[in-house]
């Protein structure tokens, strides 16, 4: 295995934000953490990133306790992460983004800015734009493949379909599904179940804090209980309209 | 409506000509360059004389005041620079580490009577100590908050050097020593290593070798891995992070390189001033060099210089008109935030950073949006 959450809890001041969730994830797989609003996916993902402690439970990555560890050395364990609303460093340029990437690593990378812009030919062309002025599609493109300048062991995906338009979303899902042909284990954390649960190989639903169910993906796209989970309001984007 | 149109087209003629002498600048040959850094020096060195002097200050002593205010001001605003500008830090109290450099000198001058060399050493490095001091426990604090903590920090070292009769209490300390004078050596007239009273053009040059040593060693970080740790961690903290930046320890550099800057700017302040008291050390000066740095384009060294001396230069220009100078000074700042909002001279990355909304606003604390963006911008973040 090569992630294991155990059993974490996360506090925000007294609130808790997360109440026992455990994950694992193998080698080579998809997987994805699915829920509505406020169920903790973004908490869970941060704090696996290391952006958030624990109060209690541990994570254990490629055989190691990295609970303690601070962020920026999980990236050089092997963590990699593209974080919520982009977090694209909107001064520098589409290069200069992908180079802070490989902020951890020494060397040339010029093979592995090459296979960067071979994924995204669309930040080929935009190399030398600042990144503050493209587009949400393009910025989620350049906040994935400056995850991968790091060469993760693990991409740590937190909700990359968000704001896009469904053809984008199409796009990035099907470069999601290439980046792990190409052997990176990929957690992805989605409120777009139906786009996350046709990628990925399993999947753990999320609610309020807790997990609710956990399965091969496949099964879960019909499931009355993933729906449940987003307050009956049925699948995919229409759950949070129905909740507003 | 028109009238804003107006408005706006002249912003953005003002923005496209500043680019275009960036790019020229930017392709400008190596050997160029230095031709102009070595004039820079050259002017900055000729820039006490009576003929510029009669133009530029007709009121009051202009040797004096290119010491204390102009130059003290440059300096401090480069140290401010690399804490606000570059690292995005906003510290509302930066006025403590020059007190902390003045009373070094101060202190270390008239009670053990160290020479003024050794004490700017020492200064230096109580500086840097008392950034992480004041680093280590704040600077887990973002934005606004950590604004607040440092602006507390200023008061606190200004109270308690007032309240500590140890040290002076109200009165401060007298008879600070000067720095040690080689009398002889003369150039064009000027006795310029002669540390006296009457004189203030030797303080001046030493001011400028500081500033240049100074603006060398901020360069050459800014390009560094340190510059670009310090751009990550100003345009998002929390990415940064993820890339493997130590951004807490980053922070703290920022504000030890920054403080030692302001430390070393008080001991030579203070070598000349004879006396200090707390009141030197006011909230007023850090929120004067915060203006300097805003005004002249945070994280840009040229715009910083340059807003550092209109801020320092001119009330003691409009002297003359008594207390309608401090009148105009409010003016031209509220007309330079309406034409140029993103500073005198903006970096274009922070430029990019400003229109990206709250990115470059993020160094001020609040996620407000920028001139050219709109509301939901920020909203979505």
């Amino acid at each position: 295995m090569l992630l294991e959450v155990k059993d974490i809890h996360v506090h925000y001041g007294k609130i808790a934000a997360i109440k026992g969730i455990s994950v694992e994830v193998n080698e080579g797989e998809i997987v994805t953490l699915i829920g509505a609003n406020g169920a903790g996916k973004t908490t869970t993902l941060k704090t696996i990133s290391g952006l958030r402690g624990l109060t209690s439970g541990s994570i254990v990555f490629d055989g190691q306790d990295i609970s303690k560890m601070p962020g920026h050395k999980r990236v050089i364990a092997g963590l990699g992460q593209a974080p919520e609303g982009r977090g694209v460093f909107p001064g520098m340029t589409v290069h200069d983004n992908l180079l802070m990437g490989a902020y951890t690593r020494s060397g040339d990378f010029a093979a592995d800015l090459a296979e960067v812009y071979e994924l995204f030919p669309r930040l080929a062309e935009r190399r030398t734009q600042a990144g503050g002025t493209m587009s949400g599609g393009e910025q989620q493109m350049l906040a994935i493949g400056r995850a991968l300048m790091a060469k993760p062991k693990v991409l740590l995906l937190d909700e990359p379909s968000m704001g896009l338009a469904p053809l984008m979303v199409q796009q990035i899902f099907s470069i999601i599904e290439e980046i792990n042909r190409r052997g990176t284990t990929v957690l992805l954390v989605e409120q777009n179940a139906q786009q996350a649960l046709k990628l990925a190989h399993r999947a753990y639903v999320l609610e309020t804090g807790k997990v609710v169910k956990s399965a091969p993906a496949a099964e879960l796209l019909d499931d009355p209980d993933v729906q449940a989970a987003y307050l009956g309001g049925g699948l995919g984007h229409e759950a949070p309209e129905a909740q507003a | 409506m028109k009238q804003k149109n107006s408005l706006e087209d002249f912003r953005h003629r003002l923005s496209r000509y500043g680019d275009g002498v960036h790019d020229r600048w930017l392709k400008t040959p190596g050997w160029q360059r230095w031709i102009v850094y070595a004039l820079l020096i050259v002017g900055a060195l000729l820039l006490p004389s009576e003929s510029i002097g009669s133009f530029m200050s007709p009121y009051t002593d202009w040797a004096s005041i290119l010491f204390f205010p102009i130059g003290t001001y440059v300096v401090l605003a480069i140290g401010l620079n690399v804490v606000v500008g570059q690292a995005g830090l906003l510290d509302l109290g930066f006025v403590a580490f020059y007190a902390v450099g003045g009373y070094a000198m101060a202190l270390i001058g008239t009670r053990l009577g160290w020479n003024f060399w050794l004490i700017l050493l020492v200064g230096i490095g109580l500086c840097a100590l008392s950034g992480i001091t004041l680093g280590a426990p704040t600077l887990r604090l973002r934005g606004d908050y950590l604004a607040i903590v440092t602006l507390g920090f200023g008061e606190i070292i200004r109270i308690t050097a007032r309240n500590t009769d140890s040290i002076g209490g109200p009165n401060g300390i007298r008879a600070i020593p000067h720095p040690p004078s080689f009398p002889d050596v003369e150039l064009f007239g000027i006795k310029i290593f002669k540390y006296g009273v009457l004189d203030p053009r030797p303080y001046y040059y030493l001011l400028v070798a500081l500033a240049v040593i100074v603006i060398i060693l901020v360069k050459r970080w800014e390009k560094s891995r340190v510059g670009r740790a310090w751009a990550a961690i100003r345009e998002d903290e929390d990415a940064a992070e993820v890339m493997g930046v130590p951004t807490f320890r980053f922070k703290m550099l920022a504000f030890a390189i920054g403080a030692s800057i302001g430390g070393a700017m008080g001991v030579l302040w203070a070598a000349k001033a004879i006396s200090i008291n707390p009141n030197d050390f006011q909230f007023l000066l850090s929120a004067t060099i915060l203006a300097a740095v805003v005004m002249g384009g945070a994280g840009n060294l040229p715009g910083v210089i340059l807003g550092a001396f209109v801020v320092a230069w001119l009330p003691e220009r409009f002297r003359g008109l008594q207390d309608y100078r401090m009148l105009i000074f409010g003016a031209v700042l509220v007309a330079l935030m309406i034409f140029r909002p993103e500073g005198l001279l903006p970096s274009r990355q922070r430029k990019a950073e400003l229109q990206e909304g709250s990115g470059g606003m993020g160094a001020l604390g609040a996620e407000v949006p920028g001139p050219e963006s709109h509301g939901e911008e920020v909203a979505s973040k």
